[in-house]
């Protein structure tokens, strides 16, 4: 068990009575590993601040427990959890400078080469140059770094960012996750990030925690979510482009699957394509949603389901292109400058490998590609 | 033929220089995209082509028409705003239809125009909801409504996803191109995100301290960018910039790069003199095996990004470099690598004033 | 640890109830004193428990002050409309030229705008006083003491500032892109004032004119300068009361009670605009 360092087990958190306020975390449990790397993952209002607050101690657990190095912390005050947090409203001391700013924690805790630190990870997120300013006189980006440095420096059982890259640029994002990332490897820190952005989610963190209306959906690697999300939500919030979705009418005949787009389209495969197990699963099904990755829709030449082309757009290393399928909008990608062009027919090709098939009732998956959900 | 001039327009705000000796010309029925950091004067200029603001000295030309002095209510054109301006006591059909009742329509024609809009834009089921109840994304429709409801022969839309979340930016992107298509309008597009500014434009106007530093469709921006700092402003992960010096041996041009001598065909100009060589992450090629020409790197970090991964990688000299390759791409190589690239696809920088030298050579030679 | 205990509940009432009697004792007190004969009135020790009577709200009423003494005319009721006629029409004068006066402030920056503002707002830091002595003399002098237009008019130094500058702040607080839209979808800039500024700084407008009918309500000092007795306001005619038989504490009560009716019974009704309009005083005035 050593090697689990934070366990929520069955946590809940009420806001107000519990028969009549908000319940924000419905039973939520979830493990992390020492030295991994974990993204709270969902939109404004699923949970995922209050989970992280109530880990770091600014929120009451309603009920549940939660344990940080095998002691239970829950009702321990912030102060004495051992958790470093970096906030997404900065909260930098206004009288100390950035360079103070950043040490503040490590000095008090009389750590020695304090300065050597603090310069190392002022350059790591490029703030190297505002270290004797104050707070008061840099933008707001430059805030947002001092006090993610601030958290990263810190000595701690566990790290807490909270929207640790919202105010920057999106380049210098690009650059900030790929130094962040090697930092915190390097470094060994077990860290917990909330965010709504779910391109910071898969770029940074071992595994994703997806959350929507206080439950956790899924917890797993992005690249599991990705192929094996567990239902429409998971499916279309990780990912962009993101999955395409077409609702269909499920035809099952003798040897072939037929999923009916509309009165015109459909996607007809052999049944043999899919194992037993799926058509068994397939020939039970009315209306389903089928959902299609973007990288998975690939051309072919004459024979396929044929779409017409509304927009190609370059954006300098990859081309999306939006086309009509059924009446419903299919995306491609393609990773070069693509000639196709606004109104032009093209065929393509949905692989039975790689296509997702959920319940049109309740989202749950039911087939991922020719294997079961398991 | 140009639909709207702007001629000499200078602008200043308490002694400070927003537009200095502005010209732009937008043509008949595309979508022209200014582009730029925040603060270079777009917005400025937008309130100016909409008469909101005057301009301290130069001339607006609407087809043949001089409507620098012209009141806005009477320019006949549409304008969706970056926080959406919606007018909060009024409901979002109200607002969609206040561009008709200015113009004294009908009840009849009033309906009919709004509802047709709203089912283009899929919110025809909130029509009765106030601005406050509006979710961000509805909200930023009600507004591209209110902006289209009229027919404008020019749309300005200034930053008009900024305040929406990735998501609901990401599908407006994909959806906005078909739905101005369909309008048939010449559109006028303020964004500081070089995605939306290659996926709307026609062609994109590079704004920096009140000037236009370039003017050119996305591919013309992206391959040859006028200066170094257009070059960083467009792709993510951003071009990759190294110091060198190129030198003069026999007929190419070498340089040392991470300890490699590297022959450049295409740069001529810009020897002996230090300038800037740049590498846009994507043309960048990762081998398991030295070769002759690779750079040997060390790998820190790999991050996904919309279907890329992006590699975060140091050289022996321990200079940090980009790489981006598609997820789909088998994954090769760990830790230890050797980077190629062709030197066809490097763009050359000068490194004092930043401009791209390929493009001053291309220039002398067709001149 | 969010569920209050029944102690705190009962601490917190408490609490709540000991301010509340504090704010409230001395109103509850005069609307006692209002209901009792001076006699009651003036027992020692003072006591809760009496035989109310309406003969104060009568002798208001009808105008006859009756004292040991003698029978004694008031006009307290005229004093009564005095009030309401000088400040409706000054709050109405005030709306009338401040709300322009606010937009333009707000919206435009002219020479000497933060200047002419801030010297309409300084009117609000002279002492009365010192401005009354010239100021009489001189509406001596063109006729207008002893009138309702004069009146009115020295009523602007209360309440024009007041409206200027909270309505001036409502306007500020409305994003100018909003007018933009408007002005763009062709409508024309009187309009966009009408439709758009007013309404939206509704509030503003609604709680600057409640405070400014209060301040002029009030006003004591004014109308007793001048003012002779049959436009004087309420303020100033309860000094009537003050006779050579003894000070008349009943009718007092009960002319306090009358008056502070009008403005309380306003208050309570726009208490959220009112509220509203104080803090952003507060911040921003």
């Amino acid at each position: 068990m050593s090697d689990v360092i934070l366990s929520l087990s069955h946590v809940d958190k009420f806001f107000g009575n519990p028969s009549v306020g908000v319940h924000a975390v419905q039973d939520f449990s979830m493990d992390v590993k020492r030295g991994e790397i974990i993204a709270l993952l969902g939109s404004s209002g699923c949970g995922k601040t209050s989970t992280l607050r109530m880990i770091a101690g600014f929120e009451s657990v309603s009920r549940g427990a939660i344990e940080l190095n095998g002691r239970a912390i829950h009702t321990l005050p912030p102060a004495q959890r051992g958790v470093a947090m970096a906030f997404e409203g900065y909260a930098l001391y206004p009288p100390l400078t950035v360079r103070d700013n950043i040490g503040f924690a490590l000095r008090s805790a009389g750590t020695r080469d304090v300065a050597e630190q603090v310069t190392a990870v002022a350059k790591m997120l490029n703030i190297q140059d505002i270290l004797d300013r104050y707070p008061s006189s840099i933008s707001s980006g430059q805030q947002q770094r001092v006090s993610l440095a601030r958290a990263l420096i810190r000595k701690a059982d566990l790290h807490l960012l909270d929207e640790p890259m919202g105010q920057l640029e999106p380049q210098l994002r690009t650059l900030l996750r790929g130094r962040i990332k090697h930092f915190m490897k390097a470094q060994g820190l077990s860290t917990i990030l909330v965010t709504h952005d779910q391109t910071e989610a898969i770029a940074l963190a071992d595994r994703i925690a997806v959350m929507e209306g206080g439950i956790l959906q899924q917890y797993d690697t992005a690249e599991n979510i990705k192929n094996y999300p567990t239902n429409l939500f998971t499916g279309t919030f990780i990912g962009e482009p993101p999955m395409n979705v077409f609702n269909a009418a499920m035809r099952a005949h003798e040897n072939r699957l037929q999923f009916h787009l509309n009165t015109e389209t459909m996607l007809d495969y052999p049944a043999n394509v899919f194992s037993d197990e799926v058509q068994s699963i397939l020939r039970n099904v009315e209306q389903v949603i089928i959902g299609v990755r973007p990288y998975i829709v690939t051309r072919t030449q004459g024979q396929g389901l044929p779409v017409r082309v509304e927009t190609n757009q370059w954006i300098g290393d990859q081309s999306l292109i939006i086309t009509r399928l059924a009446e419903q909008t299919l995306v491609m990608i393609e990773h070069k400058q693509s000639t196709l062009r606004a109104g032009e027919t093209i065929t393509i090709e949905l692989d039975p490998d790689h296509i997702h098939i959920f319940d049109a009732q309740n989202g749950k998956a039911l087939v991922h590609g020719r294997e079961h959900t398991s | 033929m140009p639909c709207l001039r702007l001629i000499d327009v200078d602008k200043s705000y308490k002694g400070e220089k927003i537009l200095d000796r502005f010209n732009l010309q937008v043509n008949d029925g595309e979508t022209l995209v200014i582009f730029g950091p925040s603060g270079g004067g777009k917005t400025v200029l937008l309130r100016m082509i909409s008469g909101m603001i005057e301009p301290d000295a130069g001339r607006i030309m609407r087809d043949d028409d001089d409507i620098t002095d012209l009141e806005p209510q009477y320019r006949n054109m549409g304008m969706a705003f970056q926080n959406f301006a919606l007018f909060p006591h009024m409901t979002a059909f109200e607002n969609i239809a206040s561009p008709l009742r200015a113009h004294k329509k009908t009840n009849q024609e009033i309906t009919t125009a709004v509802l047709s809009i709203a089912a283009l834009l899929k919110i025809d089921h909130v029509l009765s909801h106030l601005p406050r109840a509006l979710s961000n994304g509805q909200k930023q429709r009600t507004a591209l409504a209110r902006a289209l409801v009229n027919a404008p022969s020019l749309l300005l839309l200034d930053d008009p996803l900024r305040n929406v979340d990735a998501k609901l930016r990401f599908e407006m992107r994909l959806e906005l191109p078909r739905l101005l298509a369909q309008q048939g309008t010449t559109v006028i597009y303020v964004t500081q995100d070089y995605k939306e500014a290659m996926a709307l434009a026609d062609r994109i106007a590079v704004v920096r301290d009140g000037h236009i530093i370039q003017l050119a469709n996305p591919q013309e921006i992206y391959h040859t960018p006028a200066d170094v700092e257009v070059a960083r402003l467009f792709g993510d992960p951003p071009i990759n910039l190294f110091e060198i010096v190129p030198r003069k041996d026999n007929k190419t041009t070498l340089i040392d790069l991470a300890g490699h001598t590297i022959e450049l065909k295409k740069a001529k100009a810009g020897l002996d003199r230090p300038c800037l060589l740049g590498l846009r992450p994507e043309v960048l090629s990762l081998a398991k095996k030295d070769t002759p020409r690779a750079i040997p790197i060390t790998i820190e970090a790999k991050t996904p990004l919309n279907e890329k991964t992006v590699i975060l990688a140091v050289t022996e000299q321990g200079q940090e470099l980009l790489i981006s390759r598609p997820s789909q791409e088998p994954d090769q190589v760990n830790e230890r690598a050797y980077l190629t690239f062709e030197p066809e696809q490097a763009l050359l920088f000068d490194q004092a004033s930043g401009e791209n030298l390929q493009n001053n050579l291309h220039q002398e030679s067709s001149s | 640890m969010e569920h209050t205990s029944t102690l705190e509940r009962v601490l917190r009432g408490i609490a709540l109830g000991l301010v509340v009697t504090f704010f409230m004792f001395p109103i509850l007190w005069i609307i006692l004193m209002s209901f009792q004969t001076n006699e009651t009135i003036l027992r020692i020790p003072p006591s809760l428990v009496f035989e109310p009577t309406l003969d104060n709200y009568r002798a208001l009423i009808t105008g006859e002050l009756k004292t040991q003494a003698a029978s004694l005319k008031i006009d307290f009721m005229k004093n009564l409309g005095n009030s309401v006629l000088l400040s409706t029409v000054s709050v109405a004068l005030a709306l009338l030229l401040g709300m322009p006066a606010a937009y333009a402030f707000a919206r435009y920056r002219f020479r000497g705008s933060e200047d002419i503002a801030f010297t309409l707002l300084s009117f609000r830091f002279a002492p009365p006083l010192l401005v009354l002595l010239p100021l009489s003399l001189y509406f001596q002098q063109i006729g207008l003491a002893d009138t309702y237009l004069g009146l009115i008019w020295v009523y602007q130094l209360i309440s024009l500032p007041l409206i200027l500058w909270i309505v001036r702040s409502y306007f500020e607080d409305i994003s100018p892109d909003i007018e933009h839209a408007y002005r763009i979808a062709g409508h024309s800039w009187f309009s966009t004032f009408r439709k758009i500024a007013l309404p939206l700084a509704g509030p503003g407008i609604a709680a600057a004119g409640l405070l400014a009918f209060v301040f002029s309500w009030n006003n004591f000092i004014f109308a007793l300068v001048l003012a002779s007795a049959d436009k004087q306001p309420v303020t100033v005619g309860a000094l009537a009361f003050v006779t050579a038989s003894g000070i008349q504490y009943g009718q007092i009560a009960a002319s306090i009670v009358l008056s502070i009716a009008p403005t309380l019974a306003l208050a309570l009704y726009a208490q959220r605009y009112l509220v509203e309009g104080l803090s952003l005083g507060a911040v921003k005035g």
